[in-house]
């Protein structure tokens, strides 16, 4: 990012005799080019000036002319989805909201440094564009070139446009400084333009950032899913948008009105629209209501300020969901209260839910049949198979991170129990060949 | 009581998942001091003791039922305790091992299975 501070133009700019303006301008041109030394990439260089000075050359009613910034914005995208140096499409939608944020920001500007004018001039965002040119090292860094036609030539450079699009750009760095420091992201922006931040940097998942340059040592402004909250309410917006995956069942379907409502674990209830593409898949998850299908849909939530869950705006994806789906049967345990047993029951630990979320996520082969998973009076977590006669148990201890094996054929009255350490991928290998070859006698 | 009389056991709704009741609903928690609570089934039909059950501000989804011979096969003593009321009874889980109580919880459930729900609300 440059923080040029000279710039030309204006009512002083005009009254200048034209040698004047010519004998500025070439000084002006030394000045750019040294300082698109600095900050453009080696290989681009000689591009970049050529570019640059052209867009200076043309005539001045060329309506061709364009004026390109190649580094304009270099943001600087963080975590571990990045570190082959490229950036997920779907990160490409958050920084395209950029365009139409700056163009704001900048009319927001000019307002600001003009009150006599009501608004922006006629053509004041004609031609303007940023695009994405390339993507370089350091996690995975978005060069972003700004393009500006130029309706004049000399006596305009730099464009007013350019000037108000670079102080945009500064102004929206600030704010996410701002919130990152948990200062005001008003002081550099109104709340109005803090609403993009509904849609920038609503793919980052937790642990990602998208840092932007700043002005001289300053440390780079990061932009996180926390920054992003706080840049959200800063805007005062009554609902926003996050993108979601929740699980549930779909136990109401409208296909006139094209809409459904899902029942999710926790007894709330969302609704959401029936696009064509999962038309199929939540007529099938309704279908099968009575038998406790589920689904998991990705999609796009709407959240009211309280932070609840409102309606889901639109689906990435739905996926018919076994119904003894895991994940799901540890969230329906994560609604118990201590006292749950009749006044006597200890509640799992969300800690050590998670830690067996993930264990069962790394260590339970695909082909292995789904327990049924209770919870224990004690804290703990059992999980049961039933595979024909063979009745088989396994009760979990969340916090020593071991399993109580114990099989039973009912038939024949021979058993086995053993303690297990759920910690080491061995004992998940014993648990997946005792599964595999008990599964097999069934079939 | 005598060999066929049904006991009656309340099931908790946690203990039921997807309609398949886990084997913990047939051998105490560490509370009960060994004892598995039931109704005589001889003094109480499965839906009274229900709503018996129920008055006392228990969760119970239904009742199913282990006869005391199947309790007897499995070297199970079964007492009645009417101090707790009329028709309450116990079945003794005292000296068993851990993984004693897991074997014979889960033939209990067999059996109890193999019979059905005698109630369900």
């Amino acid at each position: 990012m440059r923080c040029d501070s000279g710039r030309i133009g204006g009512d002083r700019w005009q009254s200048l005799p034209i040698l004047q303006r010519i004998l500025h301008i070439v000084l002006i041109i030394g000045t750019k080019i040294r300082g698109l030394g600095r900050h453009a990439p080696s290989a681009s260089k000689h591009q970049a000036y050529n570019v640059y000075i052209r867009s200076l050359i043309r005539g001045p009613h060329d309506t061709g002319v364009v004026l390109r910034v190649p580094d304009f914005l270099s943001p600087k995208l963080v975590g571990k989805r990045f570190d082959s140096h490229s950036i997920p499409l779907e990160l490409l939608g958050d920084l395209a909201v950029l365009e139409g944020m700056l163009v704001e920001v900048a009319k927001w500007r000019y307002l600001k440094e003009n009150p006599g004018r009501k608004r922006s001039p006629r053509k004041f965002t004609d031609g303007i564009s940023l695009t994405l040119t390339a993507v370089g090292e350091g996690s995975a860094v978005a060069k972003i070139a700004l393009t500006l036609a130029a309706s004049s030539l000399l006596p305009t450079f730099p464009t007013e446009q350019q000037t108000y699009l670079e102080q945009a750009r500064d102004a929206i760095v600030s704010a996410i400084a701002a919130a990152s420091e948990n200062k005001s992201p008003t002081d550099h922006l109104p709340s109005s333009a803090l609403a993009y931040f509904d849609r920038l940097g609503r793919s980052l998942l937790q642990d990602e950032a998208i840092e932007f340059p700043r002005c001289a040592e300053a440390e780079p402004a990061r932009l996180t899913k926390e920054t992003r909250q706080r840049l959200l309410k800063a805007a005062e917006v009554n609902e926003w948008t996050e993108e979601i995956a929740v699980r549930g069942v779909v136990h109401e379907m409208n296909q006139k009105e094209m809409s459904f409502e899902i029942l999710l674990t926790d007894g709330g209830k969302v609704p959401g629209p029936v696009s064509d593409q999962h038309y199929e898949t939540i007529l099938e998850a309704f279908n099968s209501y009575r038998q406790g299908s589920r689904v998991l849909i990705d999609a796009i939530g709407r959240f009211n300020r309280s932070n609840r869950l409102q309606r889901i705006e639109s689906i990435n994806h739905v996926t018919l969901l076994d119904p003894l789906d895991l994940p799901s049967q540890l969230d329906e345990l994560r609604l118990l209260k201590d006292g749950w047993l009749d006044g006597k029951g200890v509640a799992p630990t969300a800690e050590g839910l998670d830690w067996l979320s993930r264990a069962f996520h790394e260590n339970y082969a695909e082909n292995l049949p789904l327990p049924y998973v209770y919870p224990v009076a004690e804290g703990a977590v059992r999980a049961e198979w039933s595979l024909g006669k063979n009745d088989v148990s396994l009760e979990i201890d969340l916090t020593q991170r071991t399993g109580n094996w114990h099989w039973l054929n009912l038939k024949t009255d021979e058993d086995e129990a053993r303690t297990l350490d759920l910690r080491a991928a061995d004992d998940w290998n014993w648990i997946e060949s005792k599964l595999q070859a008990l599964a097999g006698t069934v079939s | 009581m005598n060999g066929t009389t049904l006991l009656l056991r309340q099931i908790h709704p946690s203990f039921v998942k997807l309609g398949r009741v886990t084997s913990q609903a047939f051998r105490p928690t560490p509370k009960d001091e060994q004892k598995l609570s039931v109704y005589d089934g001889d003094l109480i039909t499965p839906a009274a003791a229900w709503q018996h059950y129920r008055a006392r501000n228990l969760e119970s989804v239904g009742v199913l039922a282990v006869t005391v011979g199947e309790c007897q096969n499995e070297n199970l003593p079964v007492h009645s305790s009417p101090l707790v009321f009329l028709e309450h009874a116990e079945i003794d889980f005292t000296g068993l091992s851990s993984n004693a109580c897991e074997r014979t919880g889960k033939k209990l459930k067999g059996a109890a299975e193999t019979r059905g729900w005698l109630y369900l609300a």
